[in-house]
């Protein structure tokens, strides 16, 4: 039979050895980091005016896998940031990976001025003006990105600016080489 | 003091599942299409603000939202349907309180927990380091007389 005051001391650990384990896990975590609902399923179809003044939507991706980047003018320097690796990105993997932009709460005038001053891209640009596409990707802010494999199936998601790293990664969750 | 802590504990919370149901429960009247499009907007985080709800915010983004609102109600949609709409798209991360309203009560029932298990373990502590209390002198006289019995 144990005694009361043993019991207690046994107690203890019982309480603090979980809530320890809490506070460090909590701490290891980045809390900036928001996990997407959207990875592991199939990508949210979208259609739309580009900013060159045709149409688009994710039907004309059937069967490549693609990079749907959010961005805007405003967004500096983030998307500045990123646009050398997208372009990079693009020139390295034309014909095996079709990129896409979609604007986020921006104007027609403002991105044209954006790609005058970065570099004029050469994959489609949509408008996206009413939103819809940013609200049904879960998008926070812009630059984010998702990689979308063959299937039409969103493989990760990227919060804030691509760098070659970043691309990599996604590259070889889609089984391309960087 | 020890003995009423466990009472007092157990009668707080249940007290405070009480107030929890009560709150679940209440009744109240049908809000109309615009109220609820206000609450759920009320209920879901700005994505590119920092602590506001899509009510309060003035961006492009959180516009979108309310638009998207609006329509799905006039579209029949209810708003739990909407909420998991946009939990479907941002995660749980775009509601700005947790799904159920007995979240809200896990902090002061852990609190209360925590000091109910604090002050029985000081409680029992002190019990053990307190002085024994003297001999009656029936004892006394019993144990002077094993010890003669010993003795002899």
């Amino acid at each position: 039979m144990l005694r009361p005051s043993l019991i207690r001391w046994l107690a203890l650990p019982l309480v603090l050895v979980p809530l320890g384990w809490l506070l460090f896990t909590g701490l290891g975590s980045d809390p900036r980091v928001i996990p997407s609902p959207l990875v592991g399923k199939p990508m949210p179809a979208f259609a739309g005016t580009t900013l060159d003044g045709g149409e688009f939507s994710s039907a004309d991706l059937a069967g490549n896998p693609a990079v749907v980047n959010f961005w805007a003018s405003y967004c500096i320097p983030s998307c500045v940031d990123e646009h050398p690796v997208l372009l990079d990105l693009a020139a390295r993997h034309a014909g095996a990976l079709q990129l896409v932009g979609v604007l986020v709460s921006d104007t027609p005038d403002g991105a044209l001025g954006f790609l005058d001053r970065y570099g004029q891209v050469s994959w489609p640009t949509l408008l996206n003006a009413d939103g819809g596409i940013s609200i049904d990707y879960g998008v926070i802010g812009p630059p984010e990105t998702f990689f979308v494999d063959a299937q039409g199936i969103v493989v990760s998601r990227h919060v804030g600016p691509l760098t070659s790293s970043v691309v990599a990664d996604g590259l070889a969750a889609l089984g391309l080489a960087p | 003091m020890r003995r009423l802590a466990l009472p007092i504990a157990i009668a707080a919370l249940l007290a405070l599942a009480g107030l929890a149901v009560v709150e679940v429960l209440r009744p109240s009247a049908a809000p109309t299409r615009t109220e609820q499009a206000r609450q759920i907007a009320a209920d879901l985080r700005c994505p590119d603000c920092q602590a506001l709800s899509v009510a309060e915010s003035e961006t492009a983004a959180a516009a979108a939202i309310r638009r998207q609102i609006v329509e799905q109600l006039a579209a029949g949609q209810s708003p739990a349907q909407i909420r998991a709409y946009f939990v479907a798209r941002y995660g749980e991360w775009i509601l700005l309180a947790p799904p159920s309203p007995f979240a809200w009560w896990i902090p002061p029932v852990a609190v209360l927990l925590g000091i109910s298990v604090f002050a029985w373990w000081v409680g029992g502590r002190r019990a053990a380091a307190a002085p024994d209390a003297p001999l009656s002198a029936g004892l006394r006289e019993q144990i002077r007389d094993e010890v003669e019995q010993l003795d002899a």
